[in-house]
């Protein structure tokens, strides 16, 4: 049994790896090497690190940037988990179109959809810098859509709901104690996905005038490519840890190895 | 337990163009245990769906006790239900299942885990309370379920064909420990199934549904010696139908006049309605009137299906030892063994 269970060395997946590997190691481990590079004195050195955590702009920026994708994240669980959720109980046969038009951001130009995303939101959002997280919700739709929707149709949602509301529970808790538990992976998943979009979005917010986290850094590299590339490493290794430490710190429920 | 009668009136739900509940009247007493039996898309388990609050009535009333409750949503009911299917939540515990209900009505936590605790022994599962429900069985997780459903002490217990996904023995011992449970809590229970050996053996009444309608509802004993109605008396317990000739309100089978109950005609080609354990099958005869097929040996007693020239099969429940020396292919005489008949149209 246990043998069987042994991942066997297959050598076509060993090449894909590689390949991928070598598609994702690569760049980042070359800029790091880059932005240690401190051309004046030669060798190597946190020159440019330093420089970084001094900038004032620098913990302002990603802080907006950290706080929008919250937002972001907020408004994608808080829309999308009833929605897809009642797509799925009611059988309405809304759902087949609501499946297609949740793909459609991929296929419209940013461009076409900055303009006319900005003017359909009420005007007293669109003078904030608070309508780029509905924005990037928009943006982070058929990635986040697709994820929730998987994890809805591995659960008998049916069943578990009416067990749900048979005890007594409402609808808000019956989506909050039962669904979203039994979904969990999903919903880290959107998460992930919503949080990393929304952090690292730069052409909708370019073209509607706004200064985040990657809008600085490019404002940064005209005129110091290498300090934009150290802030570039610190913004991708500070999520990474703080994601890390926030699974650890999680406790760990078994709820997986479903019969 | 402050448990209380159920009573549907004049309940109607449509869906599309197939009536499922046709104008439904129904009424569960105090402390009683009532199944609703029937073959699949009779309406039994919509019956129960709109007194769980999960399926709304076009139209009639749902009562609990003196209230209606016909628009009260489902999570307002009070109500344990047991699901067919698995229906444990994934991400807790056995115990924090079976407390759920109770977190529901904000029990503070010490009551909830003491409650949970003891429900959890009277099914039987005194040591699985930290279990997930992936290391707990199937009859282990219907278990738990009953234990959730009871755990809040509802009105009224719902039971949707809760033992129908399980294995034939467990299915045994579970429906007499829900009905053990039942009796000693004293919880006014709706139980519907499409199994009749279950629905007889734990039920105080049965009602036999057919195309949304309730054809009898009474005590097992009534509703297998006296059916109401042919749909009733064939779909309950297995029966003969035999062809005959009725006149003057007799038939004659295999020699005998019997007369003729409940017909709707007096004369002409019917089928009389005889129970197995009503035939006798003799070896020893002159008047050979059918040839044994087949003698299934059950114990005590044995099933001897024979079949007359005309090519009817006949079911004959007899005592083994009576039986003994019927072997399949030797010619037989069939006796009935009672004076009254049911009929139905040939």
């Amino acid at each position: 049994m246990a043998e069987a269970l042994k991942p066997k060395l297959q050598i076509p997946l060993v090449i894909t790896l590689t390949i991928l590997g070598f598609f994702v190691f690569v760049p980042m481990i070359s800029a790091f090497e880059y932005s240690i590079r401190t051309p004046l004195e030669g060798g190597y050195g946190w020159t440019h690190y330093l420089w970084a955590i001094k900038e004032e702009d620098f913990l302002h920026y990603i802080i907006r940037s950290a706080w929008l994708a919250f937002l972001t994240v907020l408004i994608t669980l808080l829309i999308l988990v009833p929605t897809i959720t009642w797509l799925h109980l009611s059988q309405s046969p809304l759902r087949v179109f609501i499946d297609g038009i949740s793909l459609l951001p991929l296929v419209i130009p940013v461009v076409a959809f900055a303009v006319g995303a900005q003017i359909s939101l009420p005007e007293f959002v669109q003078s904030t810098v608070l309508e780029l997280p509905f924005l990037y919700f928009i943006l982070a739709l058929p990635y986040a859509y697709r994820s929730l929707d998987i994890g809805l149709s591995a659960i008998p949602l049916k069943t578990l709901t009416e067990a749900a509301r048979s005890a007594g529970a409402n609808p808000f808790r019956t989506i909050n104690s039962v669904i979203v538990p039994a979904i969990r992976g999903s919903v880290m998943a959107t998460v992930a996905i919503t949080f990393a979009l929304s952090l690292g979005e730069y052409t909708l917010t370019v073209l509607l005038h706004w200064d985040t986290f990657p809008t600085w850094v490019t404002y940064v590299a005209q005129d110091n490519i290498l300090g934009a590339i150290a802030i570039s490493m610190m913004s991708l290794i500070i999520p990474f840890l703080i994601l890390t430490g926030l699974t650890l710190a999680l406790p760990e429920r078994s709820n997986q190895g479903r019969k | 337990m402050s448990s209380k009668n159920l009573k549907l009136a004049n309940v109607t739900k449509r869906f599309g163009n197939v009536t499922a509940l046709d104008n439904f009247d129904f009424e569960v007493g105090v402390g009683e245990l009532v199944a609703l039996l029937g073959p699949s898309g009779c309406g039994k388990t919509t019956a129960l769906r709109v007194v769980a609050g999960l399926e709304n009535q076009d139209s009639g009333q749902v009562y609990v006790g003196d209230n209606d409750i016909s628009s009260t949503p489902a999570h307002k009911r009070n109500m344990g239900m047991v699901f067919q299917a698995y229906s444990l939540f994934p991400n807790l515990t056995a115990e924090e299942n079976v407390s759920f209900g109770l977190q529901m009505r904000k029990v503070n936590k010490d009551v909830r885990i003491k409650k949970a605790q003891t429900l959890l022994e009277l099914v039987g599962l005194p040591t699985h309370g930290k279990r997930f429900t992936h290391q707990l069985s199937g009859g282990q997780q219907q278990r738990v379920a009953l234990a959730r459903a009871l755990a809040f002490e509802p009105e009224i217990l719902l039971l949707d064909e809760p033992l129908s996904a399980l294995d034939a023995q467990v299915r045994v011992n579970l429906r007499e420990e829900i009905r053990r449970l039942q009796i000693s809590l004293g919880t006014t229970t709706l139980f519907v199934t499409h199994d009749q050996e279950e629905a007889m053996a734990i039920s105080d009444r049965v009602g036999v549904m057919n195309n949304g309608v309730l054809e009898q509802i009474d005590t097992p004993d009534v509703l297998y010696n006296q059916p109401a109605t042919n749909f009733v008396a064939s779909f309950v317990g297995v029966m003969n139908k035999i062809p005959s000739e009725l006149t003057d309100g007799h038939v004659e089978v295999f020699g005998k006049r019997l007369k003729a109950i409940k017909s709707e005609q007096s004369a002409g080609k019917v089928h009389a309605l005889i129970r197995p354990e009503s035939i006798k099958v003799k070896a020893n005869s002159t008047n050979l009137n059918a040839k044994v097929l087949t003698r299934s040996f059950l114990g005590a007693s044995s099933n001897i299906v024979c079949q007359l020239p005309d090519g009817t099969i006949v079911q004959s429940l007899m005592t083994s030892s009576g039986s003994g020396d019927l072997h399949p292919g030797s010619s037989v005489e069939l006796e009935v063994a009672t004076s009254e008949v049911l009929v139905t149209n040939g």
